[in-house]
């Protein structure tokens, strides 16, 4: 976009964003106080004029903490987009706002009377938690960029299964954390602004410290080793920095995650290329970025009968912009290349592995069919006695173990597409395209039947994978171009979730059963058709294993072997989404197994594809069953969904590995 | 003097209600199974004890009362209440709401499934409250204890309208989720409905969501003049964080000491819950302001 650049300066462009603030601003103020009554009541409010109080104690606040924390965001998004050399890290890509909601929800919970000593302090601490965790799990590799936003990755999704789970058991008491979780930016005192004020400016001067030694990490690994800078304290110091400001942030406003995504790569993006001009430029930006959408956002919820909740509508809003982003970013060339490791030797005897895994899930099978709990108990049920097996635990058990393998199959494809362990059918963006459909229809279409949201789930699956592929035809479908598509999308739907959270709605409760990916709807006939539908696709998938051997040997070579390398992505691709779509509608879009079973599998030595495949499909049937039934005894008679014990168990053996990676 | 009679008038009310709806101790169990917590008080009601009930600690924190007895089966979940234990239970109906829709299915292997809605747009909950009370009571044959429950609560608020204050002002029904969030009763809420029939007037006049309520910032209230009605819980920590919420202090209603407590009522309830709203709220009404604003009704609950 030569023509914008040339116009369209970072300086220009935050001060376009500035009028449009302060018009803003005016509008919302309109009617209620002139520009003089303003001014004097952000200082000393007529105590009987209620327009003055409120200017004073609400509309004053509310915009200055609006600036703040904007500005904060921006400043964190480029010093943890420096440090990782990743221009889409960010403060909630990181874990820290995960951390700190579950330490809100679990300090509620469990120990009420800490919050009285403020809640920042319970943030703060669990979002440095969640931190100290992705450093843990990173440092064997020197708190190695890819790793570090890997580890960050499964820290959020691991504490984000942890506060669903609480959330589903305790809906009623947590309801005011779902606004909090969700970015609201109301104020009532000054209190907020006192409390981040002088925290940022002092995060502020560090950061011009650190601007000297950070500019060096525009080189790779062994240049700025050989400068002389210590790389492993200078990113912890750095990204410790960005923590402190993003829980600062966090804990008084709660999640309001793209902005600090945002600020730093359109600053980029209108030429903003030295560290020094991105810091600045992306505070203000990003500062005036908040406040502008903060005040477009008052003058129009008046009239709605629920909260709109800002943070949510920034990531909304944020969706479509990041999708136009990706292609115009400048991504791979300028970074040095990560070691690719193969961390386990191809083993000669994969059809041992196969066995064993097949053993298990027979076993699974057999458990899940048996063993239950009733009134009076444990008990062992005698096989086929009518309403425990078949009605019950039959469809369930068919149900989990078909949508473990479609997930596993749509895993290992996407793996060995992009020859990226992190990839998975919940990276694409498929299930959480589903998944907005599907939110859409439970409130709009109250009421409707299992046919008709399973059309309307078919649908947003097709209309997300239409979206998927026009956006990266033009790139020949480049793998890192796809997952962060992906990733926009699946950024979309959760803001829309925490919309719906946010907004209290009693029908929440179902939306986040459903959400946690339960099998609780499947009767016997779906679940036949789950099952026969996964083994098809399964059997339909062998033909791919040559493309699948070649294709993560890179395009050329790929090409050169003789393989159509646009044609047979396009056709994968398809195959994913369908796989996606598929297991999104028994399970839900939260489950891990996508991304664990082929990562288990090659850690088994499962390397070939046709092995991977197997022995993938065997790892999410047994995973799937195993952690259904689990669900169904941990809290009987209360029943925890599939997806949730899935990725809870999937998630703590991930962050294993991925600490020995 | 004019306390003491409210008072004696009180007990008498209460007593003659504690004759006219049947007490828990003859209640008779049955073979229904509910999910739904509105549907359950209002069986209780009845004096039909339910043979399982969903999250029932969770019903005792937000209903309260009618307590359900021990006896009551806990069945899980209200979004995905557990099948296989449901079957062995093996009861003669499930009655659900318009909410649970996608459960019906999965329900009705096990019995019959009979969906019964309240809350369903914008207007007044009333009628369709009293017509959803008959059909539960045609349901298990029992029409006269509809009638019965529709005929004490109306002459319940009919007595309590009486005991209002002449000169109530306008009131906000608001429920704390955070110390800078509310939700404001309106149009379509049981709380709206019950002041209604007391014949006082809701400043709530903007639109609502399907159940009635309005999720808002404490500054939305502020250009209101009202009497401020607070429904109990206060989420933790709250009753600190007011103290120090400049906004709060200078509410009108909060200056002038215009501010009830009320122990928790269920917020999308029906009939008894409307009876137990209506009674503690004229009693919140009537009492001495500084008595209302000590509140000392953490106490109170478990009389309530």
């Amino acid at each position: 976009m030569p023509d914008v650049r040339s116009r369209l300066t970072p300086g220009r462009a935050c001060g376009l964003l500035g009028l449009l603030t302060l018009v803003l601003a005016w509008l919302t103020l309109e009617g209620r106080l002139d520009l003089v009554n303003a001014l004097s009541a952000l200082f000393a409010p007529a105590s009987d004029d209620i327009n003055q109080l409120m200017a004073h104690y609400s509309w004053w606040p509310r915009l200055s903490v609006a600036l703040l924390a904007g500005g904060g965001l921006g400043l964190a998004g480029v010093l943890m987009q420096q440090v990782l050399r990743n221009p889409l890290a960010a403060p909630t890509t990181l874990g820290v706002a995960s951390g700190a909601n579950l330490a809100l929800l679990v300090t509620t919970l469990m120990a009420p009377g800490l919050l009285a000593l403020g809640r920042e302090w319970v943030a703060l601490l669990g979002g440095g938690l969640a931190m100290a965790l992705v450093f843990l799990l990173a440092w064997r590799r020197g708190l190695a960029p890819i790793v570090v936003v890997l580890a960050g990755l499964v820290v959020n999704l691991y504490f984000g299964a942890l506060g669903t789970l609480l959330l589903l058991f305790n809906q009623e008491a947590l309801k005011g954390l779902m606004i909090w979780g969700a970015g609201s930016l109301a104020q009532n005192n000054w209190d907020g602004v006192m409390f981040l004020g002088p925290r940022l400016a002092l995060s502020a001067g560090l950061a011009l410290l650190l601007l000297k030694p950070l500019a060096v990490l525009e080189l790779d690994d062994a240049n700025a080793r050989s400068l002389g800078v210590s790389l492993k304290h200078l990113r912890l110091a750095s990204l410790a920095l960005a923590v402190f400001v993003t829980a600062c942030v966090v804990s008084v406003v709660g999640v309001i995650g793209f902005i600090g995504l945002a600020a730093p790569a359109i600053v980029r993006l209108l030429g903003a290329r030295r560290l020094g001009p991105r810091l600045l430029w992306s505070a203000l930006f990003g500062a005036l970025l908040l406040a502008a959408t903060d005040l477009l956002l008052q003058r129009f919820s008046n009239a709605l009968p629920t909260l709109i909740p800002t943070g949510a509508t920034t990531a909304a809003l944020g969706a479509p912009l990041l999708l136009w982003l990706i292609p115009r970013l400048k991504l791979g060339g300028n970074q040095p290349p990560a070691a690719h490791v193969n961390p386990t030797p191809r083993r000669s005897t994969p059809g041992r592995w196969a066995a064993c895994l097949a053993v298990g899930l027979l076993v699974a099978t057999v458990i899940a069919l048996g063993v239950g709990q009733g009134v009076d108990g444990w008990h062992w049920r005698v096989p086929f006695t009518r309403d425990s097996m078949i009605e019950w635990r039959l469809p369930r058990m068919l149900a989990a173990g078909g949508a473990g393998i479609m997930l596993a199959l749509a895993g290992t494809l996407i793996q060995r597409m992009t020859g990226n362990p992190m990839a998975s059918p919940e990276v694409l963006g498929i299930s959480g395209g589903t998944a907005i459909a599907l939110i859409g229809a439970l409130f709009l279409l109250p009421g409707a039947s299992q046919m008709t949201l399973i059309g309307i789930g078919t649908l947003g699956a097709l209309v997300t994978m239409g979206i998927l592929i026009a956006l990266n035809q033009r790139s020949g479908f480049l793998p890192e171009r796809l997952l962060l598509s992906g990733v926009a999308i699946t950024s979309l739907f959760d803001a829309v979730r925490s919309f719906v959270l946010a907004g209290g709605d009693p029908r929440g409760q179902q939306i986040i059963a459903w959400l946690s990916g339960s099998t609780y709807y499947v009767d016997l006939p779906a679940a036949l058709i789950v099952a026969s539908l996964a083994i098809l696709l399964a059997w339909g998938t062998r033909p791919f294993s040559r493309w699948l051997d070649l294709l993560p040997l890179g395009d050329p070579t790929a090409s050169a072997l003789g393989v159509n390398v646009l044609r047979s992505r396009l056709l994968l691709l398809g195959l994913v989404a369908l796989l996606t779509a598929s297991a999104t509608l028994v399970v839900g879009p939260l489950s891990f197994v996508g991304l664990l079973a082929p990562h288990m599998a090659r850690l088994m030595g499962l390397t070939r594809a046709r092995d991977h495949l197997l022995g993938a499909v065997l790892m999410g049937a047994l995973l799937m069953v195993t952690a259904d039934w689990l669900g169904r005894q941990m809290l009987f008679p209360a029943e925890v969904p599939a997806g949730l014990v899935a990725s809870l168990l999937g998630g703590a053996y991930f962050m294993w590995g991925l600490r020995r990676l | 003097m004019v306390r003491y009679a409210l008072r004696t008038w009180f007990l008498v009310g209460g007593i003659l209600l504690s004759l006219a709806t049947p007490s828990i101790a003859q209640a008779e169990s049955s073979r229904i199974v509910t999910l739904d917590w509105t549907i359950a008080e209002t069986l209780l009601a009845f004096g039909i004890v339910p043979q399982g009930v969903t999250q029932i600690d969770a019903y005792h924190d937000w209903v309260g009362t009618p307590a359900l007895p021990a006896a009551v089966a806990e069945i899980g979940l209200r979004a995905q209440p557990n099948l296989e234990l449901l079957a062995s239970l093996d009861p003669a109906h499930i009655l659900i709401t318009p909410m649970f829709a996608a459960l019906e299915p999965r329900l009705s292997r096990v019995a019959s499934v009979t969906s019964i809605g309240i809350y369903a747009s914008g207007d007044t909950p009333w009628p369709r409250m009293l017509t959803a009370t008959r059909e539960l009571a045609r349901l298990i044959d029992r029409p006269e204890a509809a009638e019965r429950l529709i005929e004490t609560t109306n002459m319940h608020l009919t007595q309590l309208r009486q005991r209002l204050p002449e000169e109530t002002p306008p009131l906000l029904v608001v429920q704390f989720m955070d110390a800078r969030h509310v939700r404001v009763f309106g149009t379509g809420s049981l709380y709206h409905a019950v002041l209604t029939r007391l014949g006082l007037d809701n400043a709530w006049k903007a639109s609502t969501n399907h159940w009635g309520f309005s999720l808002v910032g404490l500054e939305a209230l502020a250009t209101l003049d009202a009497r401020l009605v607070v429904v109990e819980p206060l989420p933790v920590g709250v009753e600190n964080q007011l103290n120090e919420n400049g906004l709060w202090q200078h509410l009108g209603a909060v200056r002038q000491q215009r501010v009830t407590y009320l122990p928790p009522v269920w917020s999308f309830g029906a009939l008894p819950s409307a009876q137990r709203f209506a009674r503690l709220l004229v009693e919140g009404l009537t009492q001495d302001q500084r008595y209302s604003l000590k509140r000392d009704c953490r106490g109170t609950d478990a009389d309530a």
